[in-house]
């Protein structure tokens, strides 16, 4: 492309012109915020909320629909199913927070290497990168707890391992993407050093790619991991956890429908959510300008 | 790249992917090895510990012998497709392997081609109508679909077909052809929904980015038929980004046959995955693990091979000034 | 690597004219883009007439919507868009024709030319394929017959190698796939052509080759054409008649000869006086301060009035109408009646000023020195010459251009110079430091050398960090170049100042600037280092053209008050020769010639150098006539 063609497709206005404008947050993403809001609250003070002890099983009770003392029902032991969701966010929610945590910042490290370094170093990365990043990771946890034995946190750890992978790729592809741009190359030639442009100049217009994935692999790990309790290979059993009750309630569906569609709920609203958080934020750091 | 140049990329990929397929045979091999506990109990697992039966384990093991031959002797069989024998059943795996294939390739199948043809279908109708009342409801069900795991899916069609209002049945495969189909369309359905999902917003996104490029324009400037232009112009440039997904697809296809099969207790591949991990069968595991594996490494290579025959740039390569 | 044809053929190619040549009346259309909260404004009000066999011309910058009324014209505006107003041809109005009926229309009867030949062509089809989809599906041709009629095709644009057909587009040079594209918008015959900027994505020699073939063209086959475009010059040479676009309303309209002898409004004497003349120098470039404004920014007054000299209170009341002042000629200029005399005089003393050159002390200490130097790229298998031999000095306080284009070297002359790349060979020396590879120098070297040489990029838009403020950006730039400055943000006051700019950009983020103003910021953050020369990469082409003038004036101001050095990279003559007082001209990884601008473009001796100033474009049709 020649220089005039530069000249031509610049047909930009400069945003000061145009009229001041709000920003609506839509009621969705409020929403959202609040779901996510409300599991975390959920399970970080788990049975002090549950009105009864989700592991108290009333043996006169079970398979009971929706009454007043129990809300959501019983389920094949008598334990309250309301009680048992709200105990299950905790399993829910701490695995991929941690999983989505450590993948950012090895992920985003990783990737932020790869595509300033360039040669050797990002070849190696890719290849490693291009193997693993399309594995299917619940066939993997299964058979890690095959081999090895049931284990929530070993399948955190596992789940991190293979989702590091996935954000490096990403990352690597927005750096990429930045790395031609002139403010790149005119901070490389006034002097700046090399971490400092990584960090505070190449980063910074990644971030908003950065902060929504880190949302994605939130949700994709919650699902995944129930995935692995509803297989009935995570959480011992008799453990408050959507998947595994889910699985443990399939039976029900003719008498306490609600015994399972319950945390099949639960699980699908906190994934969703988390996953129009993602959305939004990359909406919201865009148009501050990153990465234009 | 002539056919020649086509002919080297294959063999040198194929080469590639045989490299791999010899890492994962170590890998799934070594299995055998991570497991705690004692090695002898683990093979022996409900049978009684007996001067004979540990021999017999050790002969047809090799246990006596190093790492490495072992490796290799298990690599031989493997190579025959000979796994050993069940843990838990005492059967030879690939029997048993063989006895599931069937029932979980047509559920495979029945998925994949509902997910091209809903995904591309609906994503390609949801970018020729941008911002109306379909695409935004469509956008709102791939968020869902994202959201919602096969197995969640599978209850919740459970519900609402097979109990509330009997349309489909609720277990069995079924017999015959036909009846299978039947049987079946509910586990499919649960198990696409997160790949239609994928494929409608890759999809879509595609055919938007290729709706506003220049040379659609000029298309439409020549004076080029609706039809043309589409199918031509948008669709065939829109669906090359969809190839490259095909990777994360099959993934999603694969987990999802496992939970689906648990769901609906169908007597597939997946639920003997997941029975023969509970149970620390690990012949079995190795044996399954291995053709996963396989699929895997192959339709990767079947997707690249394909994406470099369907993009010119990439077959006749070089660049211009 | 296709090589690029001869010069186009005469006319005797170019098949049979068109019958039936048939009027296009444009009247009072308006595009806006609607979006879900609000209606921006794109073109507020163009009325065009365009004759059997006429040529007529739509001059704009950016943001005069000239694209977008072709666009409208043919009905292919985008989904977010709509326009109103009539577009009558053939006693219908293309406005409100169906998708199925502008597909008699499209094609066959107007054709469209776009601008960028490198996404013009469908990159999955051959160009034989491409064109040969463009035909009529009657008559019913044979696979043999078909392909014919593709070769005619091809030659009626100057490709004679009937290989060019089973090619893709990604092949061809950016010429050879415009040459193409002509084939293909013609393959139906259309009567009435739409070219919308047609070669500015091309390099300057080719420009006035593919010029000069699409009015070869037109003129054998009697087609009536609009031809789109920013350079008022390329419209004299190509159009009988001229409307000049301003801010999506038209500000003048005129013939070609009585719009180049005298402009009747403030905008279109700005633009000619603003493009500098590749004839001569002249003293400070005329400019026109500001940028050109958003059309609803300036609704219901004169759009020009905020950046007009001769603005008044009658121009801000109300949208001044197209008036006609003489037979012929229209201006929206309330006052071109009172300020007509100024604005000749204005006119006539910028032309007949002419500078000396400018003060070039004499034997300057030599402050670079590039003996022999070779760059070549790999790219998997291939590789790429770049530099093949450049020599090239500069002193201190020296301007010296670099002329070239693409694939001439120059960029990778620039970037080896502030050390983006290394030489593969040959000698460097900045400052008697040597300079072939910066990574292998003591990082004092580095720091001395970053003091001494500085560059400004071609592209202001990411030239500037978007998530940094002015400031920020400023702040960094003087820690490196100064550290010992205590008061950073007075340091960064003083330099948006030098700049033209107030004080208070510092707290703007870039994304709230405009083109030229983000390209001054670019320029204050190298003067933060110091430097003693700046290399400027093509500074100016990607700025609107009555925005050039403004930088190249600070450039040459920065230059008196600091007694900087100039690198100066471009291919446009008439820039090199405002600018600088020595010239190399470089082609294919080579310097061609080289020696005191005056000289060499007065007296070239190379046949590139002659070719790339018979390439700048003069108001006059027989700057077209020579290329044939």
């Amino acid at each position: 492309m020649t220089a005039n063609t530069v000249l031509v497709l610049a047909d930009e206005r400069p945003e000061t012109t145009r009229r001041g404008r709000r920003r609506v947050v839509a009621p969705l993403i409020w929403l959202s915020f609040l779901i996510v809001a409300g599991v975390l609250v959920m399970a970080a003070l788990g049975t002090l909320l549950a009105p009864q002890n989700p592991a108290a099983q009333h043996l006169a009770t079970i398979n009971a629909s929706p009454s007043g003392a129990h809300w959501l029902g019983t389920d094949a032991l008598g334990r309250d199913v309301f009680s048992r969701v709200i105990a299950g966010a905790r399993t829910a929610f701490f695995g991929p927070l941690i999983i989505a945590a450590a993948s950012f910042v090895l992920g985003n490290l990783l990737g932020l290497f790869a595509g300033y370094r360039g040669g050797l170093a990002d070849a190696i990365i890719m290849r490693w990168v291009d193997f693993m990043w399309a594995l299917p990771a619940l066939v993997i946890l299964v058979v890690v707890a095959g081999a090895v034995g049931s284990s929530y946190w070993l399948a955190v750890v596992v789940l991190i391992v293979l989702t590091v992978p996935f954000d490096t790729r990403v990352i690597r592809g927005a750096t990429l993407e930045q790395m031609p741009r002139p403010y790149v190359e005119a901070v490389k030639t006034l002097g700046v050093p090399r971490w400092k442009i990584m960090l505070f100049h190449i980063w910074p217009n990644v971030s908003p790619i950065a902060v929504a994935n880190t949302c994605l692999v939130f949700a994709g790990s919650l699902v995944t991991l129930a995935g692995l309790e509803f297989l009935g290979l995570g959480v011992p059993p008799g453990t408050p956890d959507w998947g595994l009750m889910l699985s443990q309630n399939e039976a029900l569906l003719f008498t306490n429908p609600l015994a399972t569609i319950a945390p099949g709920v639960m699980i699908v609203l906190t994934a969703i959510s988390m996953n129009l958080i993602g959305d939004w934020l990359y909406e919201q750091l865009t148009s501050r300008g990153a990465g234009r | 790249m002539s056919g020649v140049g086509l002919l080297f990329f294959v063999l040198r990929r194929l080469v590639v992917l045989a490299i791999l397929l010899v890492l994962i045979s170590f890998v799934t091999f070594s299995l055998l090895y991570i497991s705690p506990g004692n090695l002898i109990d683990i093979l022996l697992g409900a049978r009684p510990h007996t001067p004979a039966t540990v021999r017999a384990l050790t002969n047809e093991y090799h246990l006596n012998k190093p790492f490495m031959v072992q490796y290799w002797l298990w690599a031989q069989q493997a190579g025959q497709l000979k796994f050993g024998t069940s843990i838990t059943t005492s059967l030879p795996v690939t029997s048993e392997i063989g006895a599931r294939l069937g029932l979980t390739l047509y559920l495979g199948i029945y998925s994949f081609v509902l997910t091209m043809v809903f995904g591309v279908g609906l994503g390609v109708a949801s970018a020729l109508r941008r911002g109306s009342f379909i695409d935004r409801g469509l956008t709102g069900g791939v968020m869902l679909g994202l959201s919602t795991p096969a197995f969640v899916a599978s209850v919740a069609l459970l519900y609402v077909f097979a109990i509330q209002v009997h349309w489909f049945p609720a277990y069995g495969v079924g017999a015959g052809f036909f009846d299978e189909f039947w049987h079946l369309t509910l586990p499919s359905v649960a198990l696409a929904v997160t790949t239609v999902a994928y494929v409608v917003r890759h999809t879509r996104a595609a055919m938007i980015g290729t709706l506003d490029q220049d040379y659609v324009i000029f298309a439409r400037a020549r004076g080029l038929s609706s039809r043309r232009v589409l199918y031509v112009y948008l669709l065939r440039n829109a669906l090359i980004p969809v190839i490259t997904i095909s990777g994360v697809i099959l993934s999603s296809l694969i987990v999802g046959v496992v939970l689906v099969e648990v769901a609906f207790s169908l007597p597939g591949l997946g639920s003997l995955l997941v029975t023969a991990a509970t149970a620390k069968d690990i012949p079995v595991l190795q044996g399954v693990v291995l053709l996963f594996a396989v699929v895997i490494v192959v339709a990767n290579l079947l997707a690249d091979v394909v994406y470099m025959l369907v993009d010119p740039r990439i077959r006749v390569g070089g660049r211009s000034a | 690597m296709i090589p690029e044809p001869r010069p186009p053929v005469a006319p005797e190619a170019a098949l049979g004219p068109v019958l039936d040549v048939e009027r296009l009346d444009v009247e009072r259309l308006r595009i806006e883009r609607i979006r879900p909260d609000r209606r921006d404004t794109i073109v507020s009000a163009v009325d065009l007439a365009l004759g059997p066999g006429e040529t007529i011309g739509i001059v704009g910058e950016s943001g005069s919507g000239k694209s977008m009324t072709a666009r409208a014209i043919m009905g292919l505006l985008p989904a977010t868009m709509r326009a109103t107003g009539q577009v009558r041809y053939r006693d219908r109005n293309l406005l409100g024709l169906t998708e199925r009926e502008w597909q008699a229309t499209r094609g066959g009867e107007i054709g469209l030319i776009l601008q960028d030949p490198f996404t013009m062509l469908n990159p999955v089809l051959t160009c034989g394929k491409i064109i040969g989809e463009s035909l009529l599906k009657t008559p019913r041709r044979s696979r043999d017959a078909r392909r014919e009629e593709v070769l005619r095709r091809l030659a009626e644009v100057g490709i004679r190698d009937p290989s060019v057909a089973d090619r893709y587009p990604f092949q061809l040079s950016g010429g050879m796939r415009q040459r193409v594209g002509i084939a293909a918008a013609l393959a139906r015959d259309p009567r009435v052509l739409l070219a919308d900027e047609p070669t500015t994505a091309l390099d300057v020699t080719t420009q006035r080759e593919v010029l000069a073939l699409i009015k070869g063209i037109q003129a054998a086959r009697g087609m009536s054409m609009v031809l789109i475009t920013h350079d008022l010059r390329v419209a004299f040479a190509v159009c009988d008649r001229v409307y000049v676009l301003y801010a999506g309303s038209l500000v003048e309209v005129a013939s070609s000869a009585a719009l180049d002898a005298e402009p009747l409004h403030p905008y279109t004497l700005g633009l000619l006086l603003s493009e500098p003349s590749a004839e001569r120098r002249t003293g400070a470039l005329v400019t026109i301060p500001g940028s050109v404004p958003a059309p609803d920014d300036v609704a219901g007054s004169c759009t020009f009035a905020p950046r007009c000299r001769w603005a008044a209170d009658a121009c801000t009341e109300k949208s001044p109408p197209l008036a006609e002042i003489e037979p012929g000629r229209l201006s929206a200029c309330v006052r071109v009646s009172e300020i007509r005399a100024e604005m000749g005089a204005l006119r006539q003393r910028v032309e007949e000023e002419s500078s000396s050159g400018a003060s070039s002390p004499a034997a300057a200490t030599r402050l670079i020195q590039v003996d022999d130097a070779r760059k070549i790229f790999k790219n998997g298998r291939r590789t790429v010459t770049a530099l093949d031999g450049v020599s090239i000095e500069v002193g201190e306080h020296e301007s010296v251009g670099i002329v070239g284009e693409s694939g001439s070297g120059k960029t990778t002359l620039a970037r080896i110079l502030v050390g983006l790349e290394k030489a593969t060979s040959g000698r460097i020396a900045i400052d008697g430091i040597p300079a072939s590879d910066w990574a292998s120098l003591s990082a004092r070297d580095q720091r001395k050398l970053r003091s001494t040489i500085q560059i400004v990029f071609q592209d202001p838009y990411s030239s500037l960090n978007p998530m940094r403020s002015i400031g920020s950006i400023l702040r960094e730039a003087i820690a490196l170049g100064e550290p010992t400055i205590k008061d950073r943000n007075a340091e960064v006051g003083s330099l948006l100042t030098s700049v033209g700019l107030p004080p208070d950009y510092a707290e703007r983020k870039p994304v709230a600037l405009s083109g030229g103003e983000r390209q001054r910021v670019a320029i204050a953050r190298v003067l933060a280092a110091k430097p003693r020369i700046l290399v400027c990469d093509e500074p100016v082409s990607a700025l609107d053209m009555s925005v050039q003038a403004q930088i190249l004036n600070l450039l040459i101001k920065l230059r008196s008050e600091r007694g900087l050095g100039y690198i100066f990279i471009t291919h446009d003559l008439s820039i090199v020769r405002q600018v600088t007082e020595r010239l190399y001209v470089m082609q294919g990884g080579r310097v061609v010639e080289s020696g005191p601008t005056d000289e060499v473009l007065s007296n070239p001796s190379d046949p590139y150098t002659a070719e790339l100033l018979k390439s700048v474009p003069r108001p006059e049709p027989e700057w077209l006539a020579t290329a044939q």
